[in-house]
């Protein structure tokens, strides 16, 4: 069993592999009949070994992708919630959620904090104003009770056409104007236009950025300031 | 902002074109922040030290390992240099 694996496991990366490492102050040990022993003659001390046991599931990486790069609602719209102990699931709808709650037939869900049915979904035709429906035998029942709340996310959508949405801020999506708008001056050989392009692009995504950054300035009152 | 809008704002024509452009432009994107994130799950295998990246990845934020204890993922640390012995056939 993985204890303190913040402390105990270490990564290196190699080209397009990481070697993950376990951190040991003890000697090199195995399991034996469900006992774990140590191997005799095993230097004892501070040491990197290979990870000495199987965890399904258990490395996790986070990072950026392409994928859901389009999607089938603007950012802006995705907007559907619905939280409380009232909701619950046959094999095929959710009752507590539906267009009261801002969803829509075709959406894809996100369900947190159900006993069984955590995960995405999409939903097919047929929901009504507080129900969402499913394909068959998509959800385990479960009677209302538990805390749970169900989001709206971006249904993405395989081969983009000209009506998908491409999944961005409308921030961003006026930055990438941008950069089309700097990519068809470099067609065109006109570089000094493309770099004044790139720049509102940068421009664009820095502004995006900052707008989630939340900053403040304080000032000390000077003696004789009138408060 | 529907991909026609954003050719008409461009005034581009080509939709293939457009597309590829807009990827590119999200890949810029994704590899200079953090604007939509991804998680990939895979089995720690007992002695193995190996693994791929996920061939997707554009920009890594964290690696994490879970802990069967309290069934959670932590973060775990980088290397800052290589270990001073690697064994390959032995660990």
């Amino acid at each position: 069993m993985s204890f303190d694996t913040n402390d105990t496991f270490v990564y290196q990366i190699v080209g397009r592999d990481i070697h993950l490492y376990q951190y040991i102050y003890s000697a090199r040990t195995d399991i034996l009949a469900g006992y774990r022993i140590r191997i005799p003659d095993s230097f004892f001390g501070d040491q990197l070994v290979y990870p000495d046991e199987t965890i399904a599931s258990g490395l996790r990486f986070e990072g950026t992708t392409l994928t859901k790069s389009f999607v089938t609602e603007a950012l802006e719209d995705t907007t559907g919630y619905s939280t409380g102990t009232d909701i619950s699931f046959s094999t095929t709808t959710i009752t507590g959620a539906g267009t009261d709650h801002g969803f829509a037939d075709l959406d894809r869900v996100r369900i947190q904090g159900s006993t069984s049915n955590d995960g995405d979904y999409t939903s097919i035709a047929g929901g009504g104003s507080n129900t969402l429906v499913f394909a068959a035998s998509t959800f385990t029942a479960e009677t209302a009770g538990a805390k749970i709340s169900i989001n709206q996310i971006p249904l993405e959508v395989a081969s983009p056409t000209e009506v998908s949405h491409v999944n961005l801020s409308r921030m961003l999506s006026l930055a990438v104007i941008d950069y089309i708008k700097g990519q068809l001056a470099d067609l065109s050989g006109n570089v000094e236009l493309k770099e004044y392009y790139m720049r509102e692009f940068w421009k664009k995504v820095g502004d995006d950025k900052s707008n989630k950054i939340k900053t403040g300035i304080s000032y000390t009152s000077n003696t004789y300031a009138v408060k | 902002m529907t991909i026609q809008e954003i050719m008409e704002r461009a005034k581009i024509k080509e939709t293939n074109l457009a597309i590829a452009w807009i990827k590119d432009a999200i890949h810029l994107i994704q590899s200079q922040g953090h604007d939509s994130l991804a998680t990939w799950k895979v089995d720690v295998v007992d002695g193995v030290r190996e693994y791929a990246l996920p061939l997707d990845l554009i920009k890594l934020r964290s690696i994490s390992i879970k802990d069967t204890n309290d069934d959670r993922w932590k973060k775990i640390r980088r290397l800052i240099s290589e270990p001073t012995v690697t064994e390959d056939n032995s660990p």
